[in-house]
């Protein structure tokens, strides 16, 4: 019955916050507890985490689809609801479907895109988080969840590494 | 020696950082004040610019559009057989110069060209309002503009959907498709330059920079999947981009008139859309960084040079594809194609013609093939703005001058500007007025990808040589 | 009244495919009256735009008489009159390039319909025609009093944004036959003058139906003097033009 304490420690640069996580890991605590918060992309081969996965493509290929249907529902459908000839060409036409087709699947595959980040990353999110600012003006922060006995140990072991602050991660509003 | 050569190496050192922005790191919370005090700074010639603009703007586009939608198309200058003028003409122009962003933060994302990084946002901004413009420019030219959401595919009562046989239609889908994209990828990079903003303002301006940037802390989760996504657009928004320009150069190569049933419009219209939207990204850039504040460090010579190359490879590439045009309808022999290429040439306004190919092709070709010319700011100032005057005066050519020359002589007339002017005006106004908004609401210079760059950048010594390095952190 | 299953694809037309209602303009007789432009203006309440606008080539007839010459003056020498109308096209190019189906192929009538409450006034379609047959409503025009009085009743008043052309009209056509229905028959041949062909008094103008082999436009469109306005376009015009001496 380990109490957790939520715990933020701020790195002044990405190689003394690539050695804390070893040594958190070190110290026991499991990937899933730690999480690094930038101001940039670091990959996770640079902090040695691993791989984040992301729905993001597969929602793309599903808007994809989700778009293409709908622009055969334009060229194909309605033609054959409501038939209407015109200029000598087919009811059903073949060149100009593909443009249909085209746009709507482009459209359909971005708009998934834009709204999977949203979906993943749970935007928009208003409530209170576990931030600092000094996040956005390049400091790295790995936010870390430890048993309660381990806490000062891994504030020492952190501090020893450079850490600027390890404080108490409360949740602010942003 | 070694104190030579060790003075030598600093010396190219000093060169590099000064040359190049990747090479000259600051720290992050330094960029971020420069980049609010840009934000900011407002001086009494911008707030007098906005006021005139907004006027103009009142008066030139929503005053003259009232008129115009109270009166009729007829206080316009198209009559018969010059249907379409210069709304159409400006159309395709908004368009062309909307292809400025994506060309910088699409395809030079893709291809990796790291000095795109400063200015991929001030380029996509050129794409979300120039589509504005264009969008007003289509609505202008419409008879009945209350009607014109009968474009839109939704079901309804009148058992009749749009027409997906014609090309206006694909330009719906087209032009809404791109212009969604654009903004949503004008939005994906802004939303960790907003967080930024966020947490260093107060005010009204930090309600309006928290509700928009959505929660966004920088986790790895969420930097992964903005990531992710951005990769997708990126390489997805290109063949939108061409299909854009394409599918409205189909407007005038699907119709059976002499001079527009070419089969090269496809191609020759997209090359003209990134001659007019880069040179367009010239002149904003020169603008902006003469104006706003500390962009003398975001913005460096290095980026005009850069942009005056392409300027020129693209220039050629629009020269092949006009010249293809021209000789094919000039060998062809068709009387009524020959009519047209005379009154192009020898017409009353043939030195519109001579006009454009000495702007688009003789200028540029001169000029920037020199370095010294491309990194003067001003000069590619003066080459882009006469790159973009002929290509408005190309869309004239092939739009309210071509339409005068058909298969039925009897009808032959020539045509005369009307209110097209006041609100051509009204529409270059309003893309400065909103650009000029948005760099005082928006951070114009995406400083996350600016230090994402500047940590793969080094310089490392091969043999004798300073060489710059630079890593793939994808 | 049998209605005919025109293939859709116009590749797929047979070459004596001649359509429905048809017009045979004799241009050795047309005289250059205009009085067919005038009837038409009367029959179908086609605005009167003012010299300013006339002048600017927005007159809004549908008919039009072309006047030719050959030569330098003085030996200059008239070509005959070319009395130019929307020429009804079974393969249309103003009927794909409308976004919103204003205009359409009928298949009953065979003729190409413009149907002005679902015109937004884009004009793609009178840039695609080949013989500049449409005419749009700049303006709102006026009718000064007593001048509404002479409206046709059977033709809608067009309001500014719309693209208008001549309708072969269509409100005789469909009055002819009606009334032949109601009387258990069929459209007698010259039962149906659209108001040009009634008002020639050179008799330059017939009118009727082309798959009757044995009506007078029929005949005469298969004479030997007969030709079609660009007809290499492919546009396959109801409208046959005589021309070349007897």
């Amino acid at each position: 019955m380990a109490e957790k304490l939520s715990l933020l420690a701020i790195f002044p640069d990405i190689d003394p916050a690539a050695q804390a996580v070893d040594e958190l890991r070190g110290l026991g605590l499991e990937d899933g507890d730690i999480n690094v918060i930038s101001g940039i992309p670091v990959t996770e081969a640079m902090l040695g985490r691993p791989r984040q996965w992301s729905n993001v493509p597969r929602l793309a290929l599903g808007g994809a689809v989700g778009g293409f249907l709908i622009g055969a529902f334009f060229a194909f459908g309605t033609p054959n609801l409501y038939p209407i000839y015109v200029g000598g060409q087919p009811l059903l036409p073949g060149a100009p479907s593909i443009v249909v087709l085209f746009e709507l699947t482009m459209l359909g595959m971005l708009a998934a895109t834009f709204l999977g980040v949203f979906l993943d990353s749970r935007f928009p999110s208003y409530s209170p988080k576990e931030y600092v600012p000094q996040i956005s003006d390049g400091k790295i922060a790995i936010f870390f969840e430890c048993p309660a006995e381990k806490e000062k140990k891994c504030s020492q072991r952190l501090l020893a590494l450079g850490a600027e602050s390890i404080q108490p991660a409360e949740a602010q509003k942003l | 020696m070694s104190a030579t050569h060790a003075h030598e190496t600093d010396h190219e050192l000093e060169h590099l950082r000064r040359e190049h922005l990747m090479l000259d790191p600051k720290p992050r919370g330094e960029m971020n004040r420069m980049i609010m005090e840009a934000m900011h700074t407002t001086s009494w010639r911008f707030r007098l610019t906005f006021a005139f603009l907004v006027l103009v703007v009142l008066v030139c586009l929503f005053g003259v559009w009232g008129y115009m939608i109270a009166e009729g198309l007829g206080v316009a200058g198209v009559t018969v057989p010059i249907y379409w003028g210069i709304f159409l003409v400006n159309t395709v122009f908004w368009i062309g110069i909307s292809h400025a962003g994506t060309f910088v933060s699409a395809l030079l994302r893709v291809f990796k060209a790291e000095y795109r990084r400063p200015f991929t946002r001030a380029a996509e901004l050129m794409t979300t309002f120039g589509l504005v413009q264009a969008g007003l420019s289509i609505f202008f030219h419409m008879g009945r503009v209350w009607l014109s959401y009968w474009l839109f595919p939704y079901p309804n009562e009148r058992q009749l959907w749009p027409n997906f046989h014609s090309p206006l239609s694909w330009d719906f889908l087209a032009i809404n498709t791109y212009l969604m994209a654009s903004t949503m990828y004008l939005f994906l990079p802004l939303i960790p330059d907003l967080a930024m903003a966020r947490d260093r303002s107060t005010g009204w301006r930090k309600v309006f920079y928290r509700i928009l940037s959505l929660g966004f802390r920088g986790t790895e989760g969420e930097w992964a999947h903005l990531r992710i996504a951005m990769n997708i657009f990126a390489f997805a928004i290109l063949p939108v981009m061409f299909s854009v320009h394409t599918i409205v150069s189909w407007d005038f190569a699907a119709a059976m008139r002499p001079g527009w049933s070419s089969t090269i419009f496809g191609p020759y219209f997209v090359v003209g859309a990134l001659q007019s939207g880069l040179s367009a990204v010239a002149m904003v850039l020169v603008v902006v960084r003469g104006t706003m504040k500390n962009m003398k460090y975001f913005i460096r010579p290095e980026v005009f040079d850069a942009l005056g190359k392409l300027m020129l490879v693209i220039s050629m590439a629009w020269a092949y594809f006009f010249f293809n045009d021209y000789m094919v309808q000039w060998y062809g022999g068709d009387k009524f194609t020959d009519a047209l290429l005379h009154f192009h040439e020898e017409g009353p306004l043939g030195w519109m013609w001579f006009a454009m190919l000495i702007l688009n092709v003789a200028v540029p070709w001169l000029t920037l093939w020199n370095k010294k010319v491309r990194r003067t700011p001003w000069a590619i100032f003066a080459i882009g703005l006469g790159v973009n005057v002929a290509m408005w005066f190309e869309r004239y050519i092939i739009v309210p001058i071509s339409l005068t020359i058909n298969r039925m002589p009897f009808t032959w007339r020539e045509h005369v500007p009307g209110v097209e002017i006041p609100l051509g005006i009204g529409t270059l106004a309003f893309f400065i007025l909103l650009y000029m908004a948005a760099s005082k609401l928006v951070p114009l210079v995406p400083v996350w990808e600016v230090q994402e760059g500047q940590l793969a950048h080094s310089v490392r010594k091969v043999g004798k040589e300073v060489v710059v390095s630079v890593a793939d952190m994808e | 009244m049998s209605e005919k299953k025109i293939p859709e694809f116009s590749a797929n037309w047979s070459a004596e495919e001649q359509g429905k209602w048809g017009l045979v303009v004799d241009q050795d007789l047309c005289t250059g009256c205009q009085a067919c432009v005038t009837a038409c203006a009367m029959e179908n309440n086609i605005p009167f735009v003012g010299e300013e606008d006339a002048a600017y080539g927005r007159a809004m007839h549908w008919i039009r008489i072309e006047r030719f010459w050959e030569g330098v003056y003085p030996e200059v020498k008239a070509t005959p009159f070319q009395p130019v109308m929307c020429q009804q096209c079974g393969a249309a190019p103003c009927e794909p390039v409308c976004p919103v189906f204003a205009s359409v192929h009928s298949q009953a009538e065979q003729l190409n319909i413009q149907v002005y409450n679902r015109c937004v006034g884009t004009r793609y379609c009178a840039n695609n025609c080949p013989y500049v047959a449409r005419t749009f409503n700049w303006r709102d025009y006026e009718r000064p009093e007593p001048l509404p009085n002479q409206l046709n009743p059977d033709v809608t008043v067009r309001r500014r944004g719309i693209m208008e052309k001549c309708t072969f009209c269509v409100q005789r056509i469909k009055r002819a036959e009606d009334r032949a229905k109601s009387e258990g028959r069929e459209v007698y041949d010259g039962e149906v003058e659209p108001a040009c062909v009634q008002a020639c008094p050179a008799e330059a103008l017939t009118f009727g139906r082309l798959d009757d082999p044995e009506s007078a436009v029929s005949k005469k469109a298969r004479s030997g003097r007969g030709v079609k306005l660009l007809e290499d376009l492919g546009t396959l015009p109801h409208v046959t033009y005589l021309k070349g001496g007897a």
